[in-house]
């Protein structure tokens, strides 16, 4: 399976941001220091379930429902 | 009334406390923030500050070393009082315990119950934080992630210093002084407000994936599944064994849409590196050159002026490594002369916080 990742990155900015380029900004800021660069990534890469488990928590920390 | 600074070099509280009384509590600040070199009895200084401008809010921290428009100092304490004008609203928590625990949701409760608003729905564009943390802790990271998953309001601010002690630094509020603890301070400013971060580095083409870490000691085990150590001297082309003399010209920059965030070495050990801040496993860095702090400095601070307009005040949060680099190269009086025509406070810190905490950077609250 792939994509995931990246869908997921993408799922977190746009519900925190709702529309907000700035926010959106900030949050991809705040995905890249919580150590998920969602420009290491497509909707081509492998899912890596490692790294879904941190995407999972870092929704859950942002208060994002994915 | 807008902003004053004040300096005094005088050793003794009372008096020192009375200078910078004399040049503030006229114009009857309604904000006053201190920097205090930790040579002043922490448990003296606080309650004495607090006490001299009764009605206002009064916040600060020690340092290790001071920055006032025109000037680096020691041993000093330097002072802005900010009119209600600049600052219309303020509200100052203290986080206990930060080395242990993760109180910050206390804090932004008690932000909610005083303006009346969710965190997440404050607007960025009308509040900002300072946040000012121990500096012995190695809390920093934690701190300032769970005010990101709170809030998107922009928490600047850096952490406290006790002149390269590395004894006991603390945060002043509420006229006590604090150890283990982070201050928080959410202020509503009338004003245009904006953000400099500032870190004197370029990216070079090598990187370096950390691929082991002992993430809560802030120590990089192995970098591309090498010893770090190793590693690193081949991307700076150093020797392993005389390694540390290139940790302050080419640390480590987290990219994030071509600006580094900065990991500093701070030494290695067995084969490791521990770093100023912490390395998630899997974190791919750029090898970092240095470049020049003052023309840096100086463009930054144009570059503001350029695109939003007159500064009237700025907060510097200055590293201490980047302090110890200006002193080696006999530039602290031109770096603290970038600052003359601008009423500027700041100070040396222990690691600085913008987003996340970074090293080897100036973060800049900028009133205009």
């Amino acid at each position: 399976m792939a994509g995931k990742i990246k869908a997921m990155c993408n799922t977190i900015i746009a519900k925190r941001a709702n529309g907000n380029p700035v926010i959106e900004k900030l949050t991809k800021t705040k995905l890249v220091l919580k150590g998920v660069n969602p420009d290491q990534f497509t909707a081509s890469s492998p899912d890596d379930q490692v790294i879904i488990g941190k995407l999972v928590q870092i929704a859950k920390d942002l208060g994002v429902t994915l | 009334m807008s902003v004053i600074t004040a300096f005094t070099e005088e050793k003794v509280i009372q008096t020192a406390v009375q200078e910078i009384q004399s040049k503030l509590a006229v114009s009857q600040p309604k904000v006053v923030l201190y920097f205090a070199s930790s040579s002043y009895n922490p448990q003296e200084i606080a309650p004495a500050m607090n006490h001299a401008f009764p009605g206002a809010a009064v916040f600060g921290c020690t340092t290790s070393g001071e920055i006032i428009s025109g000037k680096m100092a020691k041993d000093s304490i330097v002072a802005m009082g900010f009119g209600d004008d600049i600052i219309g609203d303020i509200n100052i928590q203290i986080v206990h315990d930060i080395s242990t625990e993760d109180n910050v949701k206390q804090a932004f409760n008690a932000f909610e119950g005083y303006y009346q608003t969710p965190a997440l729905e404050l607007d960025p564009t009308k509040y900002v934080g300072i946040v000012i943390c121990d500096g012995l802790t190695r809390a920093e990271e934690k701190i300032i992630d769970s005010i990101g998953n709170l809030t998107d309001v922009t928490f600047i601010g850096g952490s406290a210093g006790d002149d390269l002690k590395f004894a006991n630094t603390y945060v002043f509020a509420n006229g006590q002084a604090y150890s283990n603890a982070a201050l928080l301070a959410l202020l509503k400013p009338i004003g245009t407000f904006d953000f400099i971060k500032t870190q004197s580095f370029n990216p070079t083409n090598k990187t370096l994936v950390a691929t082991k870490v002992d993430e809560a000691n802030r120590i990089v085990i192995e970098f591309d599944h090498k010893p770090a150590v190793e590693a690193y001297a081949q991307a700076i082309e150093h020797s392993a064994e005389a390694v540390n003399a290139g940790f302050m010209s080419h640390p480590l920059g987290l990219m994030i849409d071509d600006e580094p965030y900065v990991r500093s070495p701070q030494q290695a050990n067995a084969g490791a590196i521990t770093f100023y801040c912490n390395v998630k496993e899997g974190m791919e860095m750029s090898v970092l050159e240095s470049t020049d702090i003052i023309a840096d400095t100086t463009t930054a601070i144009e570059k503001k002026q350029a695109e939003i307009g007159t500064i009237k005040a700025i907060i510097n949060f200055n590293c201490i490594l980047r302090t110890l680099q200006l002193e080696s190269q006999g530039n602290c009086q031109q770096y603290g002369e970038i600052f003359t025509k601008i009423p500027t406070i700041g100070f040396s810190t222990y690691g600085e916080a913008y987003i996340g905490h970074i090293n080897q950077t100036a973060t800049m609250l900028v009133f205009f």
